[in-house]
């Protein structure tokens, strides 16, 4: 009887966490959908000619002749893309992007970023625009769909997020308790780790920042205890590492959030970043050990770096800028050559799934900030050919496709993960076996590759999939702030962050369920994997730079 | 900023194509992971959580065959049922292809799509297998075969339901020995094929009704033996003049070399293709092993040897047995399974309806005017017994398969005594204790 009611408490307890999982990720992305943006555009812009009035809804704005223009001014002497009205810390600039016939402020041609003021007079081309207060503006403006149900009230206050992060994590810690029948210390600490180290995140956020908003970095938080403590049971030194390096990853978001405040600063700093990626792959390929088949780790004092991980967020940084330079410097070769750089460097050390996220991540930046489908083409067709070649040379890679779509027929060799992967999910059901009581992490490389399978296994099927949904949400955060952003560097930067990190998931969660062939790479924030955790949480501040509120309004 | 958005859109394309592809695995998972669950090296179907807490497995009258205590798989208490039985209900590993405990793994573990393995013993409901097997005749007919290898199976031909199953070599699921005999493992009645001999004069007789002429109304004439080219066919005694009823109800070879000659190479692969024994039948979750026949390279004398069974002919008992069953319903049967509530399927026709009355004649006569009903006490046999030479100095194996007639024991059998000798002798008894003992468990119920 005892036995019967203690076992409907567990079964009860691993229910309730898998829908507790999925109420976490709606409460952050419901907080997100309601943070309200100002119902008038920032300023506007008066064509007394013709009694226009048009509203300036962004801080970046092309303006010129072409349709795709944020102001389109219907003016044959005016330039297909003329120039570029942005907002910066000390106020508003124009910038001429190659225009035909020039563009001058109250009278004057101007050459370079030029500030204006409030009743300054830009004249493009023919055509003369006064520059007025976003105030004087009498007609509302429509939120995209994902802003809709915009309120003034936060849905949850962030500290209250933060709780029900911890709770979560207390609730599996109590599950690894059970499951290991006993006070599990080393459980106990990593929860205690995660839990401090949240706060103190929180605390740094909200009371040295000044940042309301916490809901990215709550869901950060709950994949990397949850991750964290799936490793106590597998390996405690591991386990903490994952602790550490989170850690050292959040530290790394500030820094970055701090350097790219000013995004015209990082296109100074374009070559030199540029020039340490490749630099430090070059070392990766000189000095790179072989484990599972590829050499893209070094050993720097004992500790093993991945650094493809860390270039991930070099590679973001190069790809992105703000309008008015991508608007001038149409021609990106610098940016292609640095890819195919990049990309070459980890098929030469047989990382194939890094190389492939590289791949697609560089389709995106390039459509994203240039729309230049030729290039895009070209890169693909490319890409094919490198493909065909690869697996001329390198039979090992065509094994694996060969046993692609029927692991199960060879459970015992080729097979052998993804099989294992699929048992393991259907073992586990909807609500899993219990946290820390799952087989598959016996399998070599499960707690990075097949982490998707030991989620399944011991925490549920649900809970892998609301996982998958969560990081899939960046993509449409992202997107959704595109326009809110600051510059067009913080809504490219954002997009592609986002579209890398699902990028990797898809290949994470679809080569261990042999929908896709196994490429070996990590389940962004869960996986195991110093680096790896370090560059998810370092692309994660790319995303948050995106939202206007990130960085504090200036007057 | 607008143009940066519009072309963002590409993000969320790559975001449906993973929305896609995680629909496509939950699809995968709703149709796929009762079958992914039930691998062999799943831990949880090896240790303690899978076949040790596995569900009963019963006969058709609630003898329980299998079941689970503390951890721990038992077996029926008496040595020669769980012997006899032991192909049809497993040995806790999954060496046994036609096992219930292997083929049927995910429906006794407790495999559920909700809970995967994840509910503790006291949250899980029973998982019970009811087979559709008598296992007292199953075991009556294991005594039988006293040491002898082969396979007896019997299967209701209205209902597909198997009464009986039994495949030896075996041994004992509660005492695995260490070494086993070869073929341990294999289940004769659907995973082996034997050379037919003259039980596949049935398959002969049905090429000759379908293309000779006038082939009921023959006459044939055997003198002990026949010259074909530089060879001859030989009979077991010298028979005379015979008509075709005495022919088949004496198994003269050499009217059935003559009918295999006459009917052709190319009829005769076709009877035999359409009869099913080229063919895998269902049976349940498995499949029955595929006979051969072949007459692509076969000369003259080839030929005529293939009418009597012999040259590379081989046959599987449930084919055998579902063939008979198929003559004893006009052509067609329904396919056999040996769990309850399961349905294979048919056959397909195997035989014209025609042809399968007039072999129906031929069978009946062997028994009513030849072997004598007595053998078959209370039921109305049709049969043809087999005594087939399998060379290397072995015995020749002795095979007797058909049916019964009777409304309330619609039974179909095939049995096989490997170096039986004559199958009269060998399988004729086995044979008869498996139909009487099936028929009275159906006309028991």
């Amino acid at each position: 009887m005892v036995q019967g009611v203690s076992d409907v408490a567990i079964v009860g307890l691993r229910i309730l966490l898998s829908f507790y999982g999925i109420f976490i990720v709606y409460q952050c992305y419901a907080s997100m959908r309601r943070h309200k943006r100002a119902e008038k555009p920032l300023v506007m812009l008066y064509n007394r000619r013709f009694d226009i009035k048009i509203p300036v809804l962004f801080w970046e704005n092309s303006i010129g002749r072409a349709r795709g223009c944020d102001i389109t001014i219907e003016d044959p002497s005016v330039s297909r893309n003329h120039c570029v009205l942005l907002r910066r810390k000390a106020g508003w600039f124009v910038s001429d992007t190659g225009s035909k016939s020039g563009t001058k402020v109250n009278g004057k041609e101007i050459s370079g970023r030029t500030q204006v003021f409030i009743n300054d007079v830009i004249t493009i081309a023919g055509t003369s625009l006064v520059m007025l207060r976003g105030e004087d503006y009498d007609e509302d403006i429509r939120p995209s769909w994902f802003f809709s149900k915009t309120s003034r009230k936060a849905s949850v206050p962030s500290p209250v997020l933060l709780i029900l992060v911890n709770l979560f994590h207390l609730f599996m810690t109590t599950e690894i308790c059970i499951t290991t029948n006993s006070l599990n210390l080393n459980a106990l600490t990593i929860f205690a780790m995660i839990t401090v180290f949240s706060w103190v995140l929180y605390l740094f956020s909200a009371g040295v920042f000044g940042r309301k908003n916490f809901e990215l970095e709550a869901l950060a938080l709950w994949l990397t205890g949850l991750g964290s403590l799936l490793l106590v049971q597998q390996d405690m030194g591991d386990a903490f590492v994952q602790v550490v390096s989170a850690i050292a990853g959040a530290i790394l978001y500030m820094a970055i959030l701090m350097f790219i405040k000013n995004p015209d600063r990082v296109i100074k700093w374009r070559w030199a970043i540029m020039i340490a990626a490749v630099g430090f792959l070059a070392v990766n390929l000189i000095f790179g050990t072989i484990e599972y088949g590829a050499a893209n780790r070094i050993y720097i004092g004992g500790i093993s770096v991945q650094p493809s991980e860390i270039v991930k967020i070099a590679y973001i940084f190069v790809g992105a800028a703000s309008l008015d330079y991508l608007q001038t410097r149409r021609n990106f070769l610098e940016f292609i050559i640095f890819s195919a750089l990049c990309v070459g460097a980890l098929a030469l050390m047989g990382d194939f799934g890094t190389a492939l996220i590289f791949f697609v991540t560089f389709i995106v930046i390039s459509i994203t900030r240039s729309g230049d489908y030729k290039t895009v083409i070209l890169a693909l067709a490319g890409a094919a050919f490198a493909v065909l070649l690869v697996l001329n040379f390198k039979p090992y890679i065509a094994e694996r496709f060969s046993i692609w779509g029927h692991a199960l027929d060879d459970p015992f060799d080729l097979g052998y993960q993804q099989a294992g992967t699929l048992t393991s999910i259907a073992s586990g059901g909807l609500f899993g076996t219990g946290a820390g009581s799952g087989n598959l992490r016996y399998y070599g490389a499960s707690e990075t590759d097949l982490v998707f399978g030991i989620v399944s296994e011991e925490l549920g099927f649900i809970i892998a999939l609301t996982i998958a949904v969560a990081i899939m949400g960046l993509v449409f955060y992202a997107r959704a702030i595109t326009t809110r952003s600051r510059s067009t560097f913080y809504s490219i930067s954002a997009c592609c962050a986002a579209t890398l990190l699902l990028v990797q998931m898809s290949l994470n969660i679809f080569g261990c369920t042999d929908i896709l062939p196994l490429t070996g790479v990590t389940l962004p924030f869960v996986s195991a994997g110093g680096s790896s955790m370090l560059s998810c949480w370092g692309l994660l501040a790319f995303i948050k730079a995106a939202d206007e509120r990130t960085y504090k309004a200036n007057p | 900023m607008k143009k940066t958005l519009s072309r963002s859109i590409i993000s969320l394309i790559l975001a449906a194509a993973f929305l896609l592809g995680l629909g496509f695995l939950c699809v995968k998972y709703i149709i796929d992971s009762d079958m992914w669950a039930s691998q062999s090296y799943n831990p949880y179907m090896v240790s303690g959580q899978g076949l040790s807490n596995a569900g009963d497995v019963l006969d058709r009258n609630g003898v329980v065959l299998a079941t689970s205590k503390d951890g721990e798989r038992l077996y029926n208490e008496n040595e020669n049922t769980r012997k006899a039985l032991l192909h049809t209900v497993g040995d806790g590993s999954y060496n046994i292809a036609t096992a219930v405990e292997t083929a049927y793994r995910d429906r006794i573990s407790g495999h559920s799509k909700i809970f995967g393995y994840g509910l503790p013993q006291s949250l899980k409901g029973k998982n019970n297998l009811t087979l559709t097997l008598d296992s007292d005749v199953c075991t009556e007919v294991y005594e039988a075969f006293d040491g002898r290898k082969g396979a007896c199976f019997v299967y209701n031909y209205k209902t597909g339901e198997i009464l009986c199953m039994v495949s030896t070599p075996t041994y004992d699921p509660s005492n695995i020995p260490e070494t086993l005999e070869d073929g341990s493992y294999l289940n004769n009645c659907i995973s082996s094929t034997y050379t037919p001999g003259s039980i596949y004069k049935i398959i002969t007789a049905a090429a000759g009704l379908e293309y000779i002429e006038n082939y009921e109304d023959m006459t044939f004439t055997c003198e002990g033996e026949k010259q074909i080219g530089n060879y001859e066919v030989t009979c077991l005694e010298e028979h005379g003049t015979l008509d075709l009823k005495n022919a088949f109800a004496y198994s003269c070879n050499i009217a059935f070399g003559d009918t295999a000659l006459k009917a052709g190479r190319e009829n005769m692969q076709k009877v035999s293709d359409k009869a099913g024994i080229t063919k895998s039948f269902r049976i349940g979750e498995v499949f029955t092993a595929q006979g051969h026949f072949d007459l692509k390279n076969a000369d003259d004398i080839s030929t005529a040897w293939s009418g009597i069974g012999q040259y590379t002919d081989t046959v599987c008992p449930a084919q055998m047995a579902i063939l008979c069953g198929a003559i004893a319903q006009g052509g067609e049967t329904r396919l056999p399974h040996y769990v309850k509530g399961e349905n294979s399927g048919k056959s397909g026709r195997l035989f014209s309806e025609n042809t399968a009355n007039k072999l129906d004649e031929l069978m009946r006569y062997t028994i009513s005017d030849y072997y004598g009903d007595s053998m078959f006490e209370g039921l109305t046999v049709c049969a043809k017994t087999g005594t087939a030479e399998v060379g290397e100095g072995k015995l020749p194996n002795g095979w007797m398969v058909g049916y019964s007639k009777d409304e309330d024991a619609p039974l179909a059998f095939a049995v096989v005594v490997e170096e039986g000798d004559y199958g009269f002798y060998s399988a004729g008894p086995i044979a008869r204790i498996a139909m009487l003992g099936s028929a009275e468990a159906l006309r028991n119920n």
